[in-house]
């Protein structure tokens, strides 16, 4: 008797589900604690209660293809305008409100308005001011200069940001420059490349490298725990016929099978709001991609430098293609 | 009719037969999905796959299987020599630190020994003082890395396998070679080793499918295999066939290493007469204790000690900055029902899986078992995928609890239960049952009263193996559990991934508090076991 009861009440756990059927389910590839302080404001204005789900964008993307009409997704929130791209291509989104997308620059979200991007992070490079090539590095083609043979920090290359980033070049500048640039960036890393920014950021404050590239909020996350470090950022290729600095943008889109469409939109029309933009760029000093709402006050401002005029759009577009050219060199 | 072809092969194969024969049949559907996607390769895919990513992905699984499995002979086998064959004081206490590593998953292994060998962390600083300048930090970003993290990770198996072996085996034959004359490592050579090969072959198996299937460790270490490898090629690219062309690989060659190992363990068998009485065994010398301590001790200050202060370290990190909220129950809670779940039902469908190969021995209930293991050589991340998908298909609406969860870790980790049953399936003789018929017991009674009750050692090591393996498992978990439900494995993925130690540390220790309850039942059910049988 007790066994039976104890399967009957085993099947009961198993075919029940877990959550709370009114909610806003969120697929979120950002972190927690990036995440939080906007939803918690949203929760608070609107009542509408949310669920986070926190995964690996990518793995995000591949769990709603799979799922399809039985996703319990009703939004998708990504640190990378490529796999938003990827997942309006796969037709796993549905389009956001006119009203709501055109707040926002349209280079900064899809042409058909399936996502739309929130916040924007500059790609640049970080050099350590004591180092005797400080002021000499201008552009990220001269991190493959064999003069810094060893001095040179970057991340191992299945990074989504060194992809994205790796994208921009290629579109900017041709798959035969970007290959030779990455096959002397491999040569110059010595096979030595990390595994986090942070630690680039670490790496080059402490004199062991001269020069990173990185994601400009890194280099303030680390002056804020350390202001003393000797590091500076360089907005990277800004001379006339430079291409201007790499862009990549966290975006949100609303599942095509969402079934609490209403509040997935009013969700999106929060993030897209001022508070809602302001809330969500700062926490990691990025840049809201809305127009006239000011960055955090730690980082140069975003029309203080040139940015490469690539829409983000071609970051999902072309990332088969950017993940082949690293491959066919073999970067680590 | 479905009805009568039913009742026929119920005839053919018996209840148990047929029982068994749906079991296996859920437990090879990711195989099924794997076989279908791969066939969608065309040949021109598979040349690609052949010679772009095959060549230097075999290089690497084999060459880390090879090192970690040296890695594990050298530690385990050391270590369970040393406790069954001397006297020292603080036994008990050196057996149960070789075993507590099994507590702690293979991702927060390479997670705390990557923190650990920053220039700030704790060996970061012992190597600077020592070596300053002039040696660099080693680094983990590789193969020997990897070899050593999972070897930590991992030998604990070897050790349990081998020390049981080693308590079984009869001293008579070792004495007898003393008495001829033979020197101590003749008698370890010509004696030991050869008696122990059964089970240092079986521990070593253990490994290297653990190895051939870890996601945790070479995910953070970024070192190319192929469950790694497969993937990458599922999440970055979309690419499922390709994928399951690897997977495909992965198992041919998995299938083609289990074969040999049971070839070589078939080959040999030893026997123990029953009535082998333990000897006393000297107590060693004082000299002799303190190098058995210098070594058992370096072992655990790696394997346990060294990670256990790291999370105790950041544990009251986290607690003094009150970064631990009251979600962090939740996980506990969450992790263990799955756990619960998964244990509980792979302990029962495990039993008919192998009652019928015991009663049988035949080809077909060979098969049945070669086929039950199929969870155990796939990756877990294809494991998941196989189960979504068929679970999408064929039970669209139960999708969304924790059946899918469940039934993956329960595919993947069968095995372990299948083995453990068998292996005390094989001490029952087909003559005590025949007795409980001959009185008048029905099959079921017979069941009830007389076979579970004396295949009980058994039925627990099989719930404690599958629950500590299930309470550890990410790659499934990390797909399939329902939307927002976190377990421990789950944050310290994420934490450990933010950098966020002081979040990932408390989620890490109270996995290996969790797991201790189950380890204390399979140790004492180890010992309950010797004592009835020496």
């Amino acid at each position: 008797m007790f066994f039976r009861t104890s399967l009957l009440l085993l099947a009961a756990l198993l075919a029940a589900p877990v959550w709370a059927q009114d909610s806003l389910v969120v697929y979120s590839g950002r972190s927690d604690k990036f995440v939080k302080p906007v939803v918690d404001a949203f929760t608070k204005q609107t009542g509408i209660k949310v669920i986070l789900h926190n995964a690996k964008s990518t793995a995000l993307l591949n769990k709603l293809r799979i799922e399809a009409d039985k996703t319990r997704a009703d939004i998708f929130l990504s640190n990378d305008a490529g796999n938003l791209q990827k997942g309006a291509d796969l037709g796993l989104f549905t389009k956001v409100s006119g009203a709501s997308a055109n707040v926002i620059d349209a280079q900064f979200r899809a042409t058909d308005n399936t996502w739309i991007g929130l916040s924007a992070r500059a790609r640049v490079l970080v050099e350590n001011t004591n180092s005797k090539n400080a002021g000499t590095v201008k552009s990220v083609f001269d991190l493959a200069d064999p003069r810094l043979k060893d001095r040179i920090a970057i991340t191992h290359s299945g990074n989504g940001s060194f992809v994205a980033g790796v994208t921009v070049y290629a579109d900017k500048v041709g798959d035969k420059k970007t290959a030779d640039w990455l096959n002397g960036l491999k040569s110059n890393s010595g096979g030595k490349v990390f595994n986090k920014h942070s630690k680039i950021v670490k790496a080059v404050a402490s004199g062991k490298k001269d020069v990173g590239l990185v994601n400009h909020y890194y280099i303030y996350r680390h002056l804020a725990k350390k202001p003393n470090a000797p590091i500076r950022i360089v907005f990277p290729d800004q001379g006339s016929g430079d291409i201007g600095v790499a862009w990549n943008v966290a975006g949100v889109a609303i599942s095509k099978y969402s079934k609490n469409t209403a509040s997935a939109q009013k969700f999106v029309d929060f993030l897209v709001s001022k508070q809602g933009q302001k809330i969500f760029a700062e926490v990691n000093r990025e840049y809201p991609t809305r127009n006239g709402v000011p960055s955090s006050k730690q980082v140069p401002a975003r029309d203080s430098y040139k940015v490469a005029d690539v829409p983000m759009a071609v970051l999902g577009k072309k990332r088969d293609a950017t993940l082949n050219l690293i491959d066919s060199v073999g970067m680590p | 009719m479905p009805g009568s072809t039913f009742a026929a092969l119920r005839r053919k194969v018996g209840t148990t037969g047929l029982l068994a024969g749906i079991i296996v049949l859920v437990t090879i559907i990711p195989l099924l999905f794997v076989g279908i996607s791969s066939a969608q390769l065309s040949l021109d895919d598979w040349a690609g796959l052949w010679s772009q990513r095959l060549p230097g992905l075999f290089w690497n699984t084999l060459s880390l299987s090879f090192l970690v499995a040296i890695g594990s002979f050298v530690l385990g086998v050391s270590a369970a020599w040393l406790v069954a064959r001397k006297d020292f004081v603080g036994k008990k206490i050196a057996i149960w630190l070789m075993v507590l590593p099994l507590t702690i998953p293979t991702y927060v292994f390479a997670h705390i020994y990557t923190t650990l060998l920053e220039e700030d962390g704790w060996l970061g600083q012992v190597w600077l003082s020592v070596f300053g300048d002039a040696l660099a930090i080693p680094d983990l970003y590789n193969i020997w890395g990897v070899a050593l993290i999972l070897s930590l990770a991992g030998f604990s198996y070897v050790f349990l396998l081998v020390r049981t072996a080693l308590r079984h085996s009869n001293r008579s034959l070792e004495e007898a070679a003393l008495m001829q004359g033979a020197k101590p490592w003749q008698v370890m050579w010509y004696v030991n080793l050869p008696m122990m090969r059964p089970a240092i072959a079986a521990g070593l198996a253990l490994v290297v499918l653990h190895t051939l299937s870890d996601f945790g460790a070479v995910s953070m270490l970024r070192f190319q295999t192929f469950t790694l490898s497969i993937y990458m090629q599922m999440n970055g690219r979309f690419d499922y066939q390709g994928a399951a062309g690897l997977s495909l690989v992965l198992v041919v060659l998995s299938l083609i290493f289990l074969v040999f190992e049971r070839f070589s363990r078939k080959r040999q068998r030893f026997y123990s007469s029953a009535l082998s009485t333990q000897p006393v065994i000297r107590r060693a010398s004082v000299t002799e204790q303190v190098f058995i301590w210098l070594w058992i001790g370096g072992i655990a200050l790696f394997a346990f000690l060294l990670p256990l202060g790291w999370m105790l370290h950041w544990s009251w990190q986290a607690i003094i900055s009150a970064a631990l909220q009251a979600p962090f129950l939740g996980y506990v809670w969450n992790s263990v029902i799955v756990a619960v779940a998964a244990a509980t039902i792979a302990m029962i469908v495990a039993f008919p899986v192998a009652f019928f190969h015991a009663r049988k021995q035949s080809r077909l209930s060979q098969w049945f078992l070669h086929f039950s293991s199929v969870g155990f050589v796939l990756p877990g991340p294809v494991v998941a995928l196989g189960v979504l998908t068929a679970v999408l298909f064929f039970l669209p609406n139960l999708y969304g609890g924790l059946l899918a969860l469940v039934l993956a870790l329960v595919v993947r980790f069968l095995p372990l239960a299948v083995q453990s049953q068998e292996a005390s399936l094989q001490h029952l003789t087909p003559s005590i049952e025949q007795a409980g018929r001959i009185l008048g017991a029905g099959p079921v009674e017979n069941l009830r009263r007389v076979i579970l009750p004396m295949m009980r050692g058994g039925m627990a090591t099989a719930w404690v193996l599958v629950f500590i393996d299930a309470l550890k498992e990410l790659p499934a978990t990390l797909l399939l559990r329902p939307t927002g439900f976190d377990t421990l494995p789950i944050r310290i993925w994420i934490e450990a991934s933010e950098e966020m130690l002081e979040l990932a540390a408390p989620a890490a220790l109270m996995l290996v508090i969790t797991t201790l309850p189950a380890l204390w039942i399979m140790m004492r059910d180890r010992d309950k076991d010797h004592k009835s049988t020496t």
